[in-house]
């Protein structure tokens, strides 16, 4: 038990030093929160961020816990923080090796909503972009298959959108029998 | 048959006269079967199904009140049991049951969520089955017991007994 606390213990600095060494230009901001490690990293190289996590033999990120997102629109303190972009893609990721975690996130700007798919990093990638697509509306390019998974197919809008009222647009009450079950 | 005079007698409506004679009406016969073995079909979307598991375990026994038969097939069943909460997107699966079951059938809405929505009043839930598909017995409760459950199943063997139709043929004898 006290070992792999020691190896938790070591893992944090180590990810931060490396991270900062090979993928500085890609970094808007890193931080520690509860012994995770929280990198804020650029769209344009997350891909290669999170490659370079999961293949680094020393950190070793194999394991994709979870994609999601957050609409910060309500938000005014975080939307400061990374020139008003709207939402923030978030990967959660975690390393049997080093028995840590570290969460990856990438602002995106509401006129730009995409972000390159990870499904040829982690397969499992494939329905938590699904999700993300289907909750807040953000685009994977790359992503193989790229449709709804939760709500019906033929439902408007993403309704984890911050926009998007509590109680729906009336979906709960019209819906066409004949056009779902054929 | 194991049907004795007693058995006959409790059925509303029957007479013995002497002997081993039994006057009745074929009606009130074929409504004593129906109600004493109502084949269930569960519709279990969340923590209600637990409940209706429980009720159909050995502990609370529904087969005591003959409606154990709990069939997978809606073509097999005359009783839809709705024990969950029902999505937008559900609620065409359920409805599709609903149909495929043979008459007479009946249903029961068990809890809050089947009956109203309960506390999810939010744009992915259907505030009601009933808006949809029409109820016989409404339970109350989040989840409700199992206790609860079998009241309902006798509730619903009262109302075949009664001689009263489903409520999902009202609207046909009407017109």
């Amino acid at each position: 038990m006290n070992e792999e606390k020691e190896v938790e213990e070591q893992s944090i600095p180590l990810v931060l030093e490396k991270l900062e060494e090979h993928h500085a230009d890609a970094l808007l901001s890193q931080d520690e929160m509860r012994g995770t490690i929280v990198a804020v990293v650029r769209k344009e190289q997350v891909y290669a961020v999170l490659e370079y996590l999961k293949t680094d033999p020393e950190l070793a990120y194999t394991f994709l816990v979870d994609v999601t997102a957050v609409d910060n629109s309500q938000m005014e303190s975080e939307l400061m923080q990374f020139d008003y972009a709207r939402f923030m893609v978030v990967y959660q990721l975690y390393s049997y090796q080093g028995q840590c975690r570290v969460r990856v996130k990438v602002p995106v700007h509401e006129n730009d909503l995409s972000v390159p798919s990870v499904t040829g990093l982690w397969r499992g990638a494939n329905w938590l972009e699904r999700e993300t697509y289907d909750m807040f509306g953000i685009n994977f390019e790359g992503h193989p298959d790229l449709r709804r998974i939760l709500t019906p197919d033929d439902f408007q809008g993403h309704p984890l959108q911050k926009d998007y009222p509590l109680r729906g647009r009336g979906e709960r009450e019209s819906f066409n029998f004949d056009k779902q079950n054929a | 048959m194991g049907l004795t005079n007693t058995d006959i007698q409790s059925a509303q409506g029957a007479e013995q006269t002497d002997g081993n004679i039994i006057t009745t009406t074929i009606d009130k016969v074929i409504n004593w079967g129906r109600k004493n073995s109502l084949w269930p079909m569960p519709f279990g979307t969340a923590c209600c199904a637990i409940e209706m598991m429980a009720t159909l375990a050995s502990k609370f026994d529904l087969s005591r009140f003959g409606s154990e038969a709990i069939r997978f097939s809606p073509r097999q069943s005359d009783l839809l049991i709705v024990s969950g909460r029902i999505s937008i997107k559900m609620m065409p699966v359920l409805k599709r049951i609903y149909d495929q079951m043979p008459d007479p059938k009946w249903v029961i809405s068990m809890g809050a969520c089947a009956s109203c929505g309960g506390v999810f009043d939010t744009y992915t839930l259907i505030q009601g089955v009933d808006q949809f598909i029409p109820v016989d017995v409404y339970i109350p409760g989040c989840p409700p017991r199992p206790e609860d459950l079998i009241d309902a199943v006798l509730q619903v063997q009262q109302k075949i007994a009664s001689g009263a139709s489903p409520k999902g043929v009202e609207h046909l004898l009407e017109t």
